[in-house]
């Protein structure tokens, strides 16, 4: 009778063999590995608050609305600054080895005449040409030092122009302004906006009420900016209250630019900044 | 097992990715804290305009809702077509127009005169759902055209808060106008003064029983602080309480079956119950101190009032059935002339520091202490309009001391008596 090897003729006869060990220990650790360095663990970690409310920068649509830039981008403020210095003869008055013998016929508006001492003829004409040199260059940084002065003048003019049209008492960037700048959040412009619609006296509610008083409505809006449905899912149970969230939605049922995209949010409205401020 | 297991990981890793948070932002204060108001003018229906009719309507109309503090008015200058047309039905009026001008409701009226008649028409609408809220037609004299914008007024504050106005009440207080000080009645907005007593001598302290028919006070007349009692609308009058000694600041109870005074017929001023009679029923109060100014709660079960059982003068609450005394100020040398809101959760009263009286309200459990005034000059004699909503208060800003009437959180005081009189004493009567 041949000899029957062991492991087949006993329990062990099922147990997978080492090639099946090490494609599963390779894939388990290639799954890790996926795991570990894939975005779901950091998006995990880090998820962003469902709005994020920047009390003192409130993020809207139009940043810059209707004002002026009082911070220009970089882009913005090497413009200027290269047009000043595009000519390249235009020296700084302040600087003082290359400024100070040219800029002193200006200041006298004739000429320096010839000095004293004349020259041999040669260098006389050398001279003479240097000054012409001379004289261009100054005209030259006089002209550019118009140019930017009147770049100047043009920017305050725009600046204070701009100024006198927007209310004095919208913040940048409100919805009270206009403009085009791509927004930074359409969440929080319709945020902004529903608020701005919203009115309510405190003195139509009890004080005790005003703490702790809330509703929640569903809001749906197309990305026309058109308000397509909305619902008050819990009313607050006061008929004032709740009266001014509905003329809100109605007043805020177009919104006044178009959104990325449809819209549905869950706005809760409360008094808890009314509290605070009544205390 | 080993797709089972794969099956397993992938769920895992795929679960925080499908659980999705809802969109969800909060609004947490009104972007604007009162309500704008479209108010025109009154408009004749007969075209010819009676400016004196229109124009005082309109005053006393704007001037109460302005008090409220309910209302933003919509600039007149911007008002549009619309405001110069007769329309008082919701399809007659240009609610878009209303809209464009960020008015949230809007008050129409018009008028006509009808031989010896006045009738006045008055609406408001909500200008947001395009509906009419309420509307009213008075019919009377043209000298009555104050007393409808007052109704009309409080009509307004009930269409939008529930509760009625209290512009339509009256406030009594104490005058020297003609020399003595003696009790005067004047509208809410000071208009239309009226001396009730002629006693030439000095009347202080007045109260009106709580259904507004007599107002208690007391006068000197007859050389000592007695209570009287006047009927307002016939003008007859009686001595209430003339106990030896000080027959003071008589407060009729809610059901208007006792009053209660400060009486110090055994020597030390002490809080009573007396009845309508006069007669002595039930001694409140019952200390070595002084004890006075007792303010009824509106459920006619406990009295403020004040003592300096305690050493300096305090606000205390008397349960009126067991007798139990719990001390409500704790703060200050010196509180006074306590008053009882008619809703019953807070007690207005005035507590003097540095040398200066000033107004202040309380919770009835000690809580939530609110100053009301900041000087200069003392503000004293605080009472409760009738709906609670505001306060009036005689105050001495340098000169002669005047009634005011301000909101209940101390906001929109504004003064109704002229400064060439001293008054003082205000107490405000229940709804006319």
């Amino acid at each position: 009778m041949p000899a029957v090897p062991l492991h087949r003729n006993n329990a062990f006869h099922n147990e997978p063999k080492f090639g099946h060990f090490l494609l599963v220990s390779l894939i388990v650790h290639g799954l890790i590995w996926i795991a570990f360095t894939g975005d779901w663990f950091g998006a995990r970690v880090n998820p962003k608050p469902p709005i994020f409310v920047d009390l003192i920068h409130k993020p809207v649509l139009n940043p810059q609305a209707g004002r002026p830039d009082p911070r220009p981008s970089k882009k913005q403020q090497a413009a200027p600054v290269k047009k000043s210095v595009a000519t390249p003869v235009a020296p700084k008055a302040e600087t003082k080895p290359e400024v100070k013998p040219l800029a002193k016929p200006a200041k006298t508006a004739k000429p320096k005449p010839v000095p004293k001492p004349v020259p041999k003829p040669d260098q006389r004409q050398e001279k003479k040409v240097q000054s012409a040199i001379d004289e261009i260059r100054q005209r030259q940084a006089r002209e550019a030092e118009r140019d930017a002065l009147k770049d100047k003048l043009a920017k305050l003019r725009e600046s204070v122009g701009a100024a006198a049209t927007v209310p004095a008492d919208v913040p940048v960037g409100m919805p009270d302004g206009t403009g085009d700048e791509a927004g930074v959040s359409a969440l929080a412009f319709v945020q902004a906006f529903i608020q701005q619609n919203w009115a309510l006296s405190p003195y139509l509610l009890d004080r005790s009420q005003i703490a702790n008083i809330e509703a929640k409505a569903v809001l749906a809006y197309s990305s026309a900016g058109t308000l397509v449905r909305y619902r008050i899912d819990t009313p607050s149970g006061d008929p004032q209250f709740d009266d001014s969230l509905k003329k809100a939605i109605i007043k805020s049922q177009q919104l006044p630019q178009p959104l990325p995209k449809d819209l549905e949010l869950v706005v809760i409205f409360n008094l808890k900044e009314m509290a605070a401020t009544r205390r | 097992m080993l797709l089972r297991c794969l099956a397993v990981i992938f769920l895992c890793l795929a679960l925080p990715c499908t659980a999705l948070a809802a969109t969800e932002i909060e609004i947490s204060s009104p972007g604007e804290q009162t309500i704008p108001l479209g108010l025109t003018k009154l408009l004749s229906e007969q075209g010819t305009r009676a400016d004196r009719i229109a124009d005082e309507f309109d005053e006393v109309l704007g001037a109460d809702l302005d008090l409220s503090g309910l209302f933003r008015f919509v600039d007149p200058q911007s008002f549009l077509d619309d405001a110069g047309r007769i329309g008082l039905f919701s399809n007659q009026v240009n609610f878009p127009q209303w809209r464009l001008l960020g008015a949230e409701t809007l008050i129409k009226g018009t008028y006509h005169l009808d031989g010896d008649n006045l009738v006045v028409e008055g609406r408001l609408f909500d200008v947001v759902n395009r509906r009419l809220l309420t509307g009213r037609r008075y019919v009377g004299q043209p000298k009555d055209i104050r007393r409808m914008a007052h109704a009309f007024a409080d009509l307004v504050l009930k269409a939008l808060t529930g509760e009625e106005g209290p512009f339509s009440s009256r406030i009594a207080y104490i005058s020297n106008q003609t020399g003595d000080k003696e009790l005067w009645l004047m509208d809410v907005d000071g208009k239309r003064p009226l001396r009730l007593t002629n006693h030439r001598s000095i009347v202080l302290n007045p109260d009106f029983s709580p259904r507004g028919k007599e107002i208690l006070f007391t006068s000197y007349r007859a050389n000592n602080p007695d209570l009287y009692r006047k009927e307002i609308y016939t003008g007859k009058e009686a001595k209430l309480s003339y106990q030896p000694g000080l027959n003071v600041a008589g407060r009729m109870s809610p059901d208007e079956r006792e009053v209660a005074l400060t009486l110090s017929k055994d020597g030390n001023p002490e809080i009573y119950l007396i009845s309508t009679s006069g007669r002595v029923r039930k001694r409140i109060t019952d200390s070595w101190g002084i004890d006075s100014d007792p303010s009824w709660s509106p459920d006619g079960g406990s009295i403020a009032f004040v003592s300096n059982r305690q050493g300096n003068p305090h606000v205390f609450i008397a349960d009126i059935f067991t007798g139990k005394t719990t001390r409500l100020t704790t703060r200050g040398k010196y509180n006074a002339t306590p008053a009882w809101s008619p809703k019953g959760d807070r007690i207005t009263f005035t507590r003097q520091e540095n040398g200066r009286f000033d107004i202040y309200t309380i919770n009835i459990d000690g809580s939530d202490e609110r100053r009301l005034t900041f000087g200069p000059g003392n503000s004293e004699h605080p009472r409760w309009s009738p709906d609670g909503r505001f306060i009036v208060f005689s105050w001495d800003k340098g000169g002669n001391r005047a009634i005011y009437v301000m909101r209940a959180d101390g906001t929109g005081s504004r003064r109704l008596t002229s400064l060439e009189s001293d008054c003082r004493h205000p107490a405000w009567s229940p709804r006319w």
